[in-house]
Formats: C-alpha cells, structure tokens, sequence
C-alpha cells in the first residue's frame, strides 16, 4: 500500500513520469498560489473518484463503464468547482476555465480506468491520494521555479482569505533579473523539460542499478 | 431483460444520483456565492435604489458585450454596470444604469471615467445626464452630445445595447 503511494512521486509522477494531465500543468504552474489550490482540487476529485469507481467496480457493466466513470468525475468537479466558488473565490478567479477541466484531465480517468476497478476501495484511495499529491508536487515544483524567475519572488496567502499572506519573500537581488516570459507558455515549457529531463535521468539511474543488482 | 435496458437503467440511476448530488451541494453554495458577487457592488447600487434588494443575474449579457454585471432589483426594476471605451482608449468609462421595471432609465451613476476634460467629460455632467439619459424608455435612443461625439456615441451605442438586454429580460 505504502508503495502504491510512493510510486505517484518519483516512478510514476502523473506528470513528470506519466505525462498525464501536461494541458493544466503547464497553463496553471503560474505561482504557488494557483499549483497548490490546482494540486488540492485534483486530488480530492482523485479520492473520491477512486473510492466512487471502486465501489461500484463490481455492478457497473463493462460496456459502459467510461460514460459512467465519466459522470462521476463530471459531479465531482461540479460541487468542487461550486465549493471553490463560494469559499475560496479568489482562488476561484485565478484558477478560472481551469478548475472546470479537471473533468478532462486525464489523470483522474486514468486511474479510475487503470487502477480503481480492478482495486478494492481502500487501495483506491490511497493511490487517489498518491497520484494527487504526486501532481500537486510537480505543479509546486514548476511554480516555485517559474514565480521565483518571473517575479522575484515567492507569495502564499490563505486560499480563504486573500489578504491574509501565510508566507512571502522576495528577493531583492533578483528583482532587476526577473524574466517575465516564464509567467507565459514559453517558461512553462522550459521549465517543465528541464524536470521531466531530470526525472527521467533519476528513474534511469535506480532501473541500471537493479539490474545490476540482479546480476 | 433485455441488456441493453438494463444499461440503460444502470446509467440513468448513476445520472440521477449525480443530479440529486449536485442539485444538493448547489442549494448550500448559491446563497453564498451570490452574495459575494453582490458584496463587491453593493456600495453602488445602493446609491441607485437605496435600501432594495439585489439578486444577481448571473449569464445576463447584451449583444455588443457591455454589461459586465447585472442585477434584479426586487419591486423596483433593473441595474446593470457597462463597461465601454470612448475617446480614452487606456481608461474604459464604467456605468452603473438603473432601471425601472418598464425599462425606463431612473438613475446613472458614472463608477470610472477619464475621457478629455471639457470636451468628452461634459457627458458625465449630472446636468447633462440628466437630460440626455434619465427618464428615456427601452424605445428612445439616449441623446448624443455635440462637441463630445466619440464618447456620447460609444455610451450611446452601450446604453442602447443595454436597453435590448434589458427588454428581453422584462420579455
């Protein structure tokens, strides 16, 4: 079970190892602000899709198990995106057309597909909450790199309350260096390739050494 | 039974569960949702319809996208806040227009304009609002103002698209 969780970190990260979810990654990973509150929304989705489809694994019919994992998805992200809406309207606002297309994103049918309807429920969601935190890493991962070129600097506030900054810094020394292009597409794709190029040589390392293990 | 009704059955008991959840979740969240969507407005509309209350219409939007907000007011008619761009192309001139329940205009309150001193801010004059747009019905076309063309003919074209909107809704 333990490792179930493990492997949406580093071997199978949705988004640097699988390449799932890449479209609101790259779109969303602006600041920290908006990684976490993205990360956070996809994983409770992931949770309770899981558990959801690992429940009914055994009375849904096969022929149409896509459009009913797809209507379970699509009412989970409706009452996310309407609680979001309510208590957290700034992250609301920044997340905007985004926090909707969780519904498309493919990690969550992808699990769903793959993992919790052949699992029982308790499997499930642990490896919801695995992939979702797995994906929350990786978008922290690309906003901190990408605020920090961009701005200069790193601000957190309360997704309840916007004017309540949790933690903020800014480094002076970098403010005359910022480089605004990475707020836009083209440092999403920078920064992403580097990660995914790192994460790629970490997952080649650890498979050459258990081969030699082996042998 | 016939598979395929069973399927059929299977997927409408899913969607039905789905709706109900949602149906549920909405009822709690809509309150609240509205009334941030008002808190952020109220300051003016207050000053349109003192003491009335609000319900947001939310999705209501004219042809040439004016209205950036608009509002039931209960007994008393209609608000809607527009957004348009007169002769100062970096400032948008933003409009707070009330209506009454026959879609005459009873109040304008001018929320943000920066448009050229004593040539197209003479529109905004209370004088001047007050003859070429209060008390005109959803058929009248708001006034133009010579001397101020270009920004009483971008309001005029707002306001008039506004008015459409604002007959569609009354039906």
């Amino acid at each position: 079970m333990w490792q179930n969780f493990k492997n949406g970190f580093i071997k199978e990260n949705p988004v640097f190892g699988l390449y799932l979810g890449l479209c609101s990654s790259l779109a969303i990973s602006t600041s920290l602000n908006n990684a976490i509150g993205m990360g956070m929304c996809v994983t409770i989705v992931l949770i309770f899709s899981n558990v959801l489809v690992s429940a009914i694994r055994k009375i849904t019919p096969d022929e149409i198990r896509i459009p009913v994992y797809i209507v379970i998805i699509a009412t989970l992200v409706s009452i996310v995106e309407m609680i979001v809406h309510a208590f957290m309207p700034e992250l609301y606002d920044s997340l905007g057309v985004f926090l909707g297309l969780i519904v498309v994103n493919c990690i969550i049918l992808g699990r769903a597909e793959a993992f919790a309807s052949k699992n029982p429920i308790g499997a499930s969601a642990i490896d919801g909450l695995g992939m979702g935190l797995g994906y929350t890493f990786a978008l922290v991962l690309i906003s901190v790199v990408r605020e920090l070129i961009a701005t200069g600097g790193i601000a957190f506030y309360n997704p309840f309350d916007a004017t309540q900054i949790i933690f903020g810094f800014n480094i002076e020394a970098l403010a005359p260096y910022t480089v605004s292009l990475f707020s836009g597409s083209v440092g999403a794709f920078l920064t992403f390739s580097c990660f995914a190029a790192l994460f790629a040589f970490i997952k080649q390392r650890s498979a050459k050494k258990e081969k030699e293990a082996k042998k | 039974m016939n598979k395929t009704v069973k399927l059929v059955i299977f997927l409408g008991i899913i969607a039905a569960l789905s709706g109900l959840l949602i149906g549920a979740v909405n009822s709690v969240t809509e309150p609240i949702i509205n009334e941030r969507l008002l808190a952020s407005e109220r300051e003016n509309l207050e000053v349109l319809f003192p003491g009335a209350e609000f319900v947001p219409l939310e999705g209501a939007s004219d042809e040439g996208g004016y209205v950036q907000s608009a509002f039931e007011v209960s007994g008393e008619g209609y608000a809607a806040r527009i957004e348009t761009t007169g002769y100062n192309s970096s400032t948008p001139i933003q409009l707070l227009i009330g209506f009454d329940q026959e879609g005459t205009i009873t109040g304008m309150m001018v929320i943000q304009e920066q448009e050229t001193d004593g040539f197209g801010s003479k529109v905004f004059e209370q004088s001047n609002i007050d003859t070429a747009y209060i008390g005109k019905t959803l058929e009248e076309q708001v006034d133009l103002l010579s001397g101020a063309t270009v920004t009483s003919s971008a309001v005029q074209a707002a306001v008039t698209s506004t008015q459409a909107m604002i007959a569609e809704l009354i039906g």
